[in-house]
């Protein structure tokens, strides 16, 4: 196998990797604000809920979480699980840093003085516009640089896909080693993961900037 | 009357923080709050504005019930739709401003009268900017409240509440939480709106600038009004022992 030939296919399981992380982040910082809200709803039943499904996916491996979604549906009911690998897959990355996610938004709610509470209930704005207009606008400042962490863990945590066998760059990486009996394709996949992670600080980076015109 | 409020009781846990208040407001009355601090003077103003809800008493803004006691004897507040009616009457300043620091000085003026009241954007930035020009600071409507001083983000909150255009203005300690060189140009501002018969109700320990700017006084101890009338009948000659032992600690 030719370098070239080696590049361009990880090249491919790269774009994969981009893939699992972009709909990673799709459904899970929607979904983490989501869940950050159900956490202080009033209902104790949701909170318990809440509770105990965010300690699970924080108190578990993610690989093992990806097994239990991939597998989960044959062993626990004899579903056929052909064309199931790709969405288990993203279940379990969304579902997994969703929790992370709620958990920073819920730190940085709580974070947030009560009088900007008070200010926005005597103007009269309504729970929702509040919430919207006053809170949420200044607790994306706050959590930008955890979510920053955050985010830079995924573009990592991506490479557990190879755990179902999903053709992304760490698994490319392992397979082309074995048969090429070659050390090159691990400083490859670390060259594109490193990159990933240049591009991603650097926007998040960015973001934050644009969010510094006010303190 | 603007505000009534009767009997007002609150507690905090078995804390009586008011017991059995009533007071009221006339059209253009500015009115001066003054005691030790736990004596109920800012959960008074909190009752008020609705930021706590009363244990019993009734709450009247012009003439119309915004809570009444019910047979039981427990507070009942009429439905929260309702409620922004009540909300839009008074306004509140907050001793720690409280601006909204992602808003710049022009945005904090005009988002709640466009987003609350619906009014039009052009209208609420030129009431806006009116305000602006009375407090002074004109110049800084497209700045951002953390590049103001103490005595400036005063200001732009007192501007903020106006722009609501409240038929009474609360004040909670709208000097405390600033240097002593900034209070004058924040007593001055709301000197000067006593000046052209604004409704107010002012929380404050500077007793030199009630006395000057207040039509009444009240004193508050321990959850009760103690004692209330003319400036000078409450700081020159003051009946209740309480009130002349307040007082005495600010001869000094």
């Amino acid at each position: 196998m030719t370098f070239s030939t080696m590049l361009s296919t990880m090249a491919a399981g790269m774009l994969r990797t981009c893939g699992i992380f972009a709909l990673t982040l799709l459904g899970s910082l929607p979904l983490g604000m989501v869940i950050a809200l159900l956490r202080k709803s009033r209902f104790t039943v949701v909170r318990g809920i809440i509770r105990v499904y965010i300690s699970i996916m924080r108190g578990t491996p993610l690989m093992l979480q990806l097994l239990v979604w991939y597998f989960g549906p044959f062993y626990l009911f004899g579903w056929s699980i052909r064309g199931w690998r790709f969405p288990a897959m993203i279940i379990g990355f969304v579902l997994n840093y969703a929790a992370y996610f709620a958990e920073i938004y819920r730190g940085g709610i709580e974070s947030m003085p009560v009088g900007q509470y008070e200010a926005a209930e005597v103007l009269g704005y309504t729970k929702t516009q509040t919430f919207m207009r006053i809170i949420l606008p200044q607790v994306i400042k706050r959590i930008m640089p955890s979510v920053t962490n955050e985010v830079i863990t995924l573009v990592k945590d991506t490479s557990l896909a190879f755990t179902l066998a999903y053709q992304e760059v760490f698994s490319l990486a392992k397979q082309i080693s074995a048969s090429q009996t070659s050390f090159m394709p691990f400083v490859i996949a670390g060259v594109f993961y490193f990159i990933a992670n240049y591009v991603v600080a650097f926007a998040m980076e960015r973001i934050e900037k644009a969010l510094d015109y006010y303190r | 009357m603007i505000i009534e409020m009767k009997n007002i009781r609150k507690q905090f846990g078995d804390l009586e923080v008011l017991q059995d208040i009533s007071f009221g407001v006339d059209s253009g009355e500015v009115v001066s709050i003054i005691g030790p601090s736990g004596s109920g003077k800012s959960t008074l103003l909190r009752c008020a504005t609705f930021l706590e809800t009363i244990d019993g008493g009734e709450i009247l803004y012009m003439g119309q019930h915004a809570a009444h006691t019910d047979a039981s004897g427990k507070a009942v507040y009429v439905h929260h739709k309702e409620l922004q009616k009540f909300r839009s009457y008074c306004g509140l300043v907050f001793q720690q401003f409280n601006l909204f620091p992602h808003y710049s000085v022009l945005k904090n003026l005009i988002d709640a009268p466009v987003e609350v009241q619906h009014r039009s954007k052009e209208e609420a930035e030129e009431t806006a900017m009116e305000l602006l020009r009375k407090m002074g600071i004109a110049d800084k409507a497209d700045a951002y409240p953390y590049q103001l001083s103490g005595g400036q983000q005063q200001r732009v909150a007192i501007a903020r509440a106006l722009a609501m255009k409240p038929e009474i203005l609360f004040f909670d300690e709208p000097t405390s939480a600033l240097d002593p060189e900034l209070t004058g140009e924040v007593l001055k501002v709301i000197r000067q709106l006593a000046e052209e018969k604004m409704t107010m109700v002012v929380v404050t320990h500077e007793m030199p600038f009630a006395k000057a700017v207040s039509n009444r006084v009240i004193f508050m101890a321990g959850g009760v009004i103690v004692e209330q009338g003319t400036p000078e009948a409450v700081f020159d000659n003051p009946k209740e022992e309480r009130t002349k032992q307040f007082l005495r600690v600010f001869e000094r």
